[in-house]
C-alpha cells in the first residue's frame, strides 16, 4: 500500500498565472526513498509542502497512510499528519540542546529512551548536551534527521537537505542518510535540484518540470533511458541525435550512423525519433565507425571530457560530447574514432 | 525600482537637512555663543560701564523678566538672564573661580546668606537707598538685600471649614483631628526649610523633630511646591494648607476655585508670631560688570522698583513705606517670629539634615 | 646617541606591533585618541571628583540616600522594562505575524511614540490624568495618580515600548517560518509552535530591546521629574540645587555603576544567545485572528490612542489655544532657532568625530582602535545629567573659554549622541571592502586621499543619517541642556520644561509640538536601522 498518494493535485499561488503544481498524481510505497528532482520553480518544493501540510491544494487530494489529509472537505494540519521533516538549513531550535531538539514534543515517559535510540541510529550518542551552534554542519544534519525520526512518522520529508553542506560532506552524508533510512525502514521523500544527490540516494526519482511530472523511474532508468529531452538534459549531460528506428527495430539510424538501442519503446521501424546518447556511452576506439576531430578537451581527473566535431552524411558538421578514460591522451586537433555502446542510448518519444 | 526612487528622494532630503544643520552650526560657532567675559580684563575696565548685566535667578521668570526689562528700558543696560531654579546655587559655587554672573536673585534669604558665607557674594560698598531696608533684612555687609517678604500662613477653603474652626498655631498641625485634611510641601522646598529653621530657633531641635514627625503623618498630601497646595485647597481637595502668603493672593485672583481664606498663625500675645522669609538680590563677588551692578542696585532700591519687585509675585514689600498689594497685610501689621533672616544661611545644612532625619522626604518619591 | 636611536626604534616597532603591523598615519591616530579622550572626559571627571567627596559623605549617602534611590530607581526600571517587553513583543507579533487589518499603518504607528520625548508625554498625560486634568474636570475622578510610581510607570512604558517593538519586529522578519514549520512537523499546533519555538528564539531580541528600555529609564530625567518621582537622575539634578555638589558626584558614580551593570548584562546575553539568521527561509505564515480580530483591532486602537493620538491631540489643542494667545511670537522662534543652532552644531561635530573612530576600527583593527571606540561610547549609555555635571565641573576649571557657551552644550550632545553617528557611519563603512581602499592606493592616492576621495563619499549617506539621528536626539535632550545652556539661551526643550512645570500649557505645548514634528522626520531612519540589525 502506498504511504503517500497525490491524486490530481493542483496548487496555484495567489497572484500567479500558472499553477505551481499542475494536476499531479504520484504514489510512494512504504519504505521507499523518493526524490522530487527538477530545476528551481518546477514545483517540487510546493509538492513537498503540500504533503507536509504547509500549503493547501486548490484541487485534488493528498493521502498519507491511506487517509485523506487534504482534499475536498478534508484538512489535517501538519502537526497531525504523522510526518517528519528535515529542513534545508536544518532549522534546529537554537535555544535547545541536541537532546532537547531530538526529544522535542515527545511523550515524557518514552522521551529519554527514544532520544538515546535515535541518537544511536544517527551516531551521535554523547552529544546530548551540546548546543546546535557547537556542532558541525554534518552533525547538525544528523540531529535534524534524528529529530524527524524520533516520533516514528509514516514518512520523512527532506527539503534540499544537502544544499548547505560542502562537497565532500555531501557525498558521505548521502550514503549515511540512505543507510539510516533503510535501517529505520522509513518512507522518505526528498526534494533536490542536484541530479547526483538524487541518483545516489533514491529508490525512485520523480523528475518534475513546470508543475508536472516529466518521468518517474529508478535512478538507472532515469539516467539511462530518459523519456524526454528535458530529462535527458537535466539528469546528466547528453548528446541528442535525430534519426529513425532501424529496420531491425533494435537500432536507430542517426545523422552520424547507426546505433544499437535496447530501449525503443517498440516503435515500428522508420519512425522518426530523437535519441539521447550519453557521453559515457561513446567510447574512443581505433576501430570505431565514427570519425571526428577533437575541438576541446577538459581534464577532470575522473575522465577527459572531449568535444569532437563530427561530419554528418550531408557534409555538415556537429559537435558531440565524448568521455575518454583519463589515461588516454587526447589532444586538440587529433582525428579520433569512436563507437556507440548500446547501454546508454535511449529513444525519446517526440 | 520604486524603493530605489524613494531611497534617492530620502537621500536628497537628508542632504538638504544637513546643509541647514551646517549653516546653523556655523552660525552657532560664530555669533550664537555668547562671548564669556574674561576676568583678566576686569581690572582695567572695572570702572567703566560695560553696558551689560548678567543675572542668575532662581525665582519664577514671570516675576523677574518684566522687572529686568524695565531696568533695560530705564538705563539702556542690556540684561542677560539665566533662569535656572535652584541649580543657580551650584552654578555660582562651581564658577567661584571665574564668575560669570553679576547679580543673583533668590527666593530665599537662606540661600543668599549661605552663598555669602561661602565667599560667593561681596559687599557692593555704599549704595544709595539701601537704608530704606531695615538692617535685619540685609546682610551684615550688604552683599544681599531682601526686598519682598513672604509669611508662612494657612490658606483654607471657606466651603469646607470656617475661620473659627481653623487652627491658629503651627503646633496645632500635630493634632490628630486634622488627619488627612491639610497639605504641606516636601522637605527640600526652600520655604519649608526656612520655616523649620525658624521653628528650631524657637523650640529647639527636639521639639522641632517631634513636630515634623507628627505633621508629615497627619498631612493629607506632601506636594512638590506651594502652587499645588493653593490649587488643591481652592479646588476643595483639602480643607487647608501651609503656604507662603502670596499663594493665597494668587488663588484669590483665580477665575474659579477662589473661595479661600487666610490665617496668620501664632498671633497670640505669648505666641511666637508668623514665620517670615524673603526674596532678594545678592551681589556676586568678582562679577564681570561692576558698574552695571551698582547701577542696578540703586535702580532697584528706588521705591517704584521695590514695589515692582514684590508686586509681580504678590509678595509684601519689606520696606514698610511701600504699600502692599490689596489684600495683603503690611509686614508691620502682625507678629513675626524673631529669628534674623541672616541666620538662615548658617543653619541651612543642619536644618536639611534634621528634616531628613525626622522622616519628611526632601524630594517626592 | 645610539641608545636613543635604538630606544626610538623599539618604540616604533612596539607601536607598529600594537597595530598588527599596519599603524595608521600620525594625524589620524592622534585625532582618534583625542576624540576618545574628549568623549570619556565627563564621566572620568565625575568619578575623579567623587573621590574627593570624603569617606564620611560617602558613608552617609550609601547608608541613607542610596538604598532608597536604588529601590525607587530599580523598581521603576524593572517594572517599565517588563511591561515594555511584554507590550512590545505582543505588538510586534500582532503586526508581523497575524492578519490584523491595516498592518502597514499599525506597523508605523506603533513606532511613532519614539518621536515623542517621554517628558512631553508626561506633560500631555498630566493634562489628561492630572489632579486638575481633563478627566478630573469632566468626570470628577481620575483613573491614574500621575504624581506617583504608577504615573511614572505608565508614561515611561507608553513611550519606551517601541524599542522592544522594533527590535523584536526586525527579529521576527529575519527568523522566517522554517523553525515554526519544523515544530509543526513535530506535532505542535500553530499557537504552541509560536509559544514553544518562536518566542524562545526571540528571547535575545526581547532582551536587547528590554536593555534599551532599562538604560533609558535609568537615564531619563524629564519624565520622572515631571511626574515628581525621584530616581537617581532627578536626585542628582536637585542635588545640584543644594550646596552639596560632592553628593551629586557620589550619586552619579552609583548611577554610572548601575548603568555599567546593565551594559554588562547585555554583553552576557548577547554572547550566550547566538541565533543564526536564515536568509533563504520563507516568511512565516500569518496567523488568522478569526474571532479575535475585533479584540486585536481594539487593542491596537487603544495603544495607538494612548501612545500617539492622545498626546498629539493634547499638544495640538494647547498649541491652538497658545496660537490664539500669541505663543508663536519672536521669542518662540528665537528658542527654535537656538535649538536648531546648537543641535546642528552637535550633528556636525558628531559626524566629524565619527569618521576617524569608525575608520580606525574598521581599517586598523587593534587594541588601540577598539579602546578608542569603547571610550567614544562612554557617554552614550550614561544619563545626560551626569554628562552635564562632569562637563560643568571640568569646563569651568580647565576650559573657561568654552564654558558657558553654546559650544559647551553642543559638546555635551556630542558626548551623549555621537555614537549614533558612529554606528551609522560604521555600518556604511562595513559595506565598503578594504579592497576598495587598496585599489585606490594602487591608482596612486595617498592614505589621506583615500579617506577624502573614497571613504568619505562612500560612507556619506550613513554618516548623514547618523548626523540626522544626533540632531533629533539633541533637539529632545533636556537635563544636560538645563544645566549647560548659556546665559539667556533657552531651547525648545527648556521651554517645555519651564512652562509645563508652571502648568502654563499654552506656552509649553507649541515647543513640544515642534519637537515632536521634527523627531518624526527621521523615524524612517530609525526603522531602517532596527530593520538591519
Amino acid at each position: 500500500m502506498a504511504d503517500i498518494e497525490l491524486r490530481d493535485v493542483t496548487k496555484i499561488y495567489p497572484g500567479a498565472s500558472t499553477p505551481a503544481v499542475d494536476s499531479l498524481s504520484l504514489s510512494v510505497d512504504h519504505g521507499h526513498i523518493v526524490t522530487l528532482l527538477g530545476p528551481s520553480g518546477c514545483g517540487k518544493t510546493t509538492t513537498l509542502r503540500l504533503v507536509a501540510g504547509f500549503e493547501r491544494p486548490d484541487a485534488g487530494s493528498v493521502l498519507i497512510g491511506g487517509a485523506v489529509v487534504a482534499g475536498p472537505g478534508a484538512w489535517v494540519p501538519p502537526e497531525r499528519r504523522d510526518i517528519g521533516m528535515v529542513f534545508q538549513e536544518h532549522a534546529l531550535f537554537p535555544h535547545l540542546d541536541v537532546a532537547g531538539n531530538v526529544g522535542f514534543n515527545l511523550p515524557k515517559n518514552d522521551r529519554s529512551a527514544r532520544v538515546d535510540e535515535v541518537l544511536d541510529l544517527v551516531g551521535l550518542t554523547g552529544f546530548e548536551r551540546r548546543m546546535p551552534h557547537e556542532i558541525s554542519g554534518g552533525q547538525q544534519q544528523r540531529v535534524a534527521l534524528a529529530r524527524a525520526l524520533a516520533r516514528r512518522p509514516v514518512v520523512v520529508l527532506f527539503d534540499e537537505p544537502f544544499a548547505s553542506l560542502d562537497a565532500d560532506l555531501r557525498v558521505s552524508m548521502r550514503a549515511e542518510l540512505r543507510r539510516i533510512l533503510k535501517a529505520a525502514g522509513t518512507t522518505a521523500v526528498f526534494v533536490s535540484h542536484d541530479q547526483s544527490d538524487a541518483l545516489a540516494i533514491s529508490d525512485t526519482i520523480v523528475v518534475m518540470r513546470d508543475g508536472r511530472i516529466e518521468q518517474v523511474g529508478t535512478p538507472r532508468e532515469v539516467y539511462q533511458f530518459p523519456h524526454t529531452r528535458f530529462v535527458a538534459d537535466f539528469v546528466g549531460r547528453t548528446n541528442l541525435f535525430e534519426g529513425r528506428i532501424g529496420t531491425d527495430g533494435r537500432s536507430v539510424e542517426t545523422e552520424i550512423g547507426s546505433a544499437s538501442c535496447r530501449h525503443t519503446h517498440s516503435l515500428p521501424p522508420g519512425t522518426p525519433v530523437v535519441v539521447s546518447v550519453r557521453a559515457d556511452s561513446l567510447e574512443l576506439d581505433a576501430e570505431g565507425p565514427i570519425v571526428g576531430r577533437v575541438k576541446e578537451t577538459t581534464y577532470t581527473g575522473r575522465a577527459i571530457d572531449a568535444v569532437v566535431e563530427v561530419e554528418r552524411a550531408d557534409g555538415t558538421t556537429r559537435d558531440v560530447m565524448v568521455h575518454a578514460h583519463p589515461e588516454q591522451v587526447v589532444v586538440c586537433g587529433d582525428i579520433v574514432r569512436f563507437r556507440v555502446l548500446p547501454d546508454f542510448v535511449a529513444v525519446i518519444e517526440e | 525600482m520604486r524603493s530605489l526612487i524613494s531611497i534617492r528622494a530620502w537621500r536628497s532630503v537628508l542632504v538638504a537637512l544637513v546643509a541647514v544643520l551646517a549653516l546653523a552650526g556655523l552660525a552657532a560657532c560664530g555669533t550664537g555663543a555668547p562671548e564669556p567675559v574674561s576676568t583678566e580684563e576686569a581690572p582695567d575696565t572695572a570702572a567703566e560701564a560695560t553696558g551689560e548685566l548678567i543675572v542668575y535667578s532662581s525665582r519664577n521668570e514671570r516675576f523677574v523678566d518684566p522687572l529686568l526689562e524695565k531696568f533695560s528700558a530705564d538705563t539702556g543696560i542690556e540684561v542677560r538672564t539665566l533662569h535656572a531654579g535652584d541649580t543657580v546655587v551650584n552654578k555660582l559655587v562651581e564658577e567661584a573661580s571665574r564668575p560669570l554672573a553679576d547679580i543673583v536673585i533668590a527666593n530665599d534669604i537662606g540661600m543668599l546668606e549661605h552663598l555669602r558665607l561661602n565667599g560667593i557674594l561681596t559687599s557692593p560698598g555704599a549704595v544709595d537707598g539701601i537704608d530704606s531696608i531695615e538692617d535685619r533684612f540685609r546682610a551684615v555687609d550688604d552683599s544681599w538685600v531682601a526686598l519682598s517678604a513672604r509669611t508662612r500662613v494657612f490658606i483654607y477653603n471657606k466651603d469646607l471649614i470656617t475661620e473659627e474652626e481653623m487652627p491658629t498655631t503651627v503646633w496645632e498641625l500635630t493634632d490628630p483631628k486634622w488627619d488627612g485634611m491639610f497639605a504641606i510641601t516636601r522637605g527640600g522646598n526652600s520655604g519649608m526649610i526656612g520655616h523649620v529653621s525658624a521653628l528650631r530657633n524657637e523650640w529647639g531641635d527636639e521639639q522641632t523633630e517631634e513636630w515634623i514627625e507628627a505633621v508629615k503623618d497627619n498631612a493629607g498630601a506632601i506636594t512638590e511646591g506651594h502652587g499645588d497646595i493653593r490649587r488643591a485647597v481652592g479646588a476643595g481637595e483639602f480643607a487647608f494648607g501651609l503656604v507662603n502668603n502670596y499663594y493665597y493672593h494668587q488663588q484669590l485672583r483665580e477665575p474659579e476655585d477662589n473661595n479661600v481664606g487666610v490665617i496668620y498663625p501664632d498671633q497670640g500675645a505669648d505666641e511666637m508670631g508668623a514665620v517670615v522669609n524673603a526674596a532678594g538680590v545678592g551681589v556676586v563677588a568678582g562679577g564681570p560688570n561692576e558698574v552695571s551692578t551698582r547701577i542696578f542696585l540703586e535702580w532697584l532700591l528706588l521705591p517704584e522698583n521695590q514695589r515692582e519687585f514684590s508686586f509681580a509675585s504678590l509678595e509684601v514689600p519689606v520696606n514698610p513705606e511701600i504699600e502692599a498689594v490689596e489684600e495683603a497685610r503690611p509686614i508691620s501689621d502682625y507678629r513675626i517670629q524673631g529669628m534674623p533672616l541672616s541666620e538662615l544661611g548658617e543653619v541651612w545644612e543642619d536644618t536639611r539634615s534634621l528634616i531628613e532625619r525626622a522622616g519628611l522626604d526632601m524630594e517626592l518619591r | 646617541m645610539r641608545a636613543v636611536a635604538t630606544a626610538r626604534g623599539t618604540a616604533t616597532a612596539l607601536w607598529s606591533r600594537v597595530w598588527g603591523g599596519r599603524p595608521p598615519g600620525g594625524w589620524l591616530s592622534s585625532f582618534g585618541v583625542l576624540i576618545g579622550l574628549v568623549m570619556v572626559l565627563p564621566v572620568w571627571y565625575v568619578v575623579w571628583r567623587s573621590a574627593f567627596a570624603g569617606a564620611e559623605r560617602w558613608l552617609r549617602l550609601l547608608d541613607d540616600r542610596v538604598p532608597s534611590l536604588l529601590w525607587s530607581t530599580l523598581s521603576l526600571a524593572g517594572a517599565v522594562t517588563v511591561l515594555a517587553a511584554i507590550a512590545g513583543t505582543l505588538l510586534a507579533i500582532l503586526v508581523h505575524r497575524t492578519d490584523l487589518p491595516g498592518r502597514r499603518v499599525w506597523r508605523w504607528l506603533f513606532a511613532v511614540p519614539l518621536a515623542i520625548p517621554p517628558y512631553v508625554g508626561a506633560m500631555a498625560y498630566i493634562v489628561v490624568f492630572g489632579p486638575r486634568g481633563w478627566l478630573m474636570r469632566w468626570t470628577g475622578s481620575t483613573p491614574l495618580d500621575m504624581y506617583s510610581f504608577a504615573g511614572a510607570l505608565f508614561v515611561l512604558t507608553v513611550f519606551t515600548y517601541p524599542y522592544v517593538y522594533l527590535v523584536v519586529g526586525a527579529a521576527i522578519s529575519r527568523l522566517g517560518g522554517t523553525h515554526e514549520e519544523a515544530a509543526r512537523s513535530l506535532g505542535l499546533g500553530p499557537v504552541a509552535a509560536l509559544r514553544r519555538v518562536t518566542v524562545p528564539m526571540l528571547r535575545p531580541a526581547i532582551g536587547a530591546g528590554a536593555i534599551l528600555v532599562a538604560l533609558y529609564v535609568l537615564s531619563d530625567f524629564g519624565a520622572v521629574a515631571m511626574v515628581r518621582y525621584t530616581t537617581f537622575t532627578s536626585a542628582i539634578y536637585y542635588q545640584m540645587g543644594g550646596f552639596d555638589t560632592a553628593s551629586a558626584m557620589v550619586l552619579s558614580v552609583v548611577l554610572i555603576a548601575l548603568t555599567l551593570i546593565v551594559l554588562f548584562a547585555e554583553g552576557v546575553t548577547r554572547r550566550r544567545m547566538r541565533v543564526t539568521g536564515h536568509t533563504t527561509s520563507r516568511p512565516a505564515e500569518a496567523f488568522s485572528l478569526g474571532r479575535w480580530k475585533g479584540l486585536a483591532l481594539a487593542l491596537s486602537a487603544i495603544v495607538g490612542a494612548i501612545s500617539v493620538a492622545v498626546p498629539v491631540a493634547v499638544l495640538a489643542y494647547w498649541s491652538w489655544i497658545g496660537a490664539g494667545l500669541g505663543a508663536f511670537d519672536d521669542r518662540f522662534w528665537r528658542f527654535a532657532f537656538n535649538t536648531l543652532q546648537v543641535a546642528g552644531l552637535a550633528a556636525l561635530l558628531s559626524m566629524v568625530a565619527a569618521l576617524p573612530v569608525v575608520y580606525l576600527r574598521s581599517r586598523h583593527p587593534s587594541v588601540v582602535s577598539s579602546l578608542i571606540e569603547k571610550l567614544a561610547y562612554a557617554g552614550y549609555a550614561l544619563p545626560g545629567v551626569i554628562v552635564a555635571v562632569g562637563l560643568i565641573a571640568f569646563g569651568v576649571r580647565h576650559v573657561p573659554l568654552l564654558y558657558g557657551t553654546a559650544g559647551m552644550l553642543a559638546l555635551a550632545y556630542v558626548v551623549r549622541f555621537a555614537p549614533q553617528a558612529m554606528q551609522s557611519a560604521g555600518a556604511s563603512l562595513a559595506l565598503v571592502s578594504p579592497k576598495v581602499d587598496e585599489a585606490a592606493r594602487i591608482q596612486g592616492l595617498s592614505p589621506g586621499g583615500v579617506l577624502a576621495r573614497v571613504i568619505v563619499p562612500l560612507t556619506l549617506p550613513g554618516t548623514l543619517a547618523g548626523g540626522a539621528l544626533v540632531f533629533v536626539s539633541a533637539i529632545k535632550e533636556l537635563p544636560a541642556t538645563l544645566l549647560l545652556r548659556p546665559i539667556g539661551f533657552d531651547t525648545l526643550a527648556v521651554r517645555v520644561w519651564v512652562e509645563s512645570s508652571e502648568a502654563v500649557y499654552h506656552l509649553a505645548a507649541p515647543p513640544a509640538l515642534l519637537i515632536v514634528a521634527m523627531s518624526v522626520l527621521p523615524l524612517k531612519l530609525l526603522l531602517d536601522r532596527f530593520g538591519k540589525d
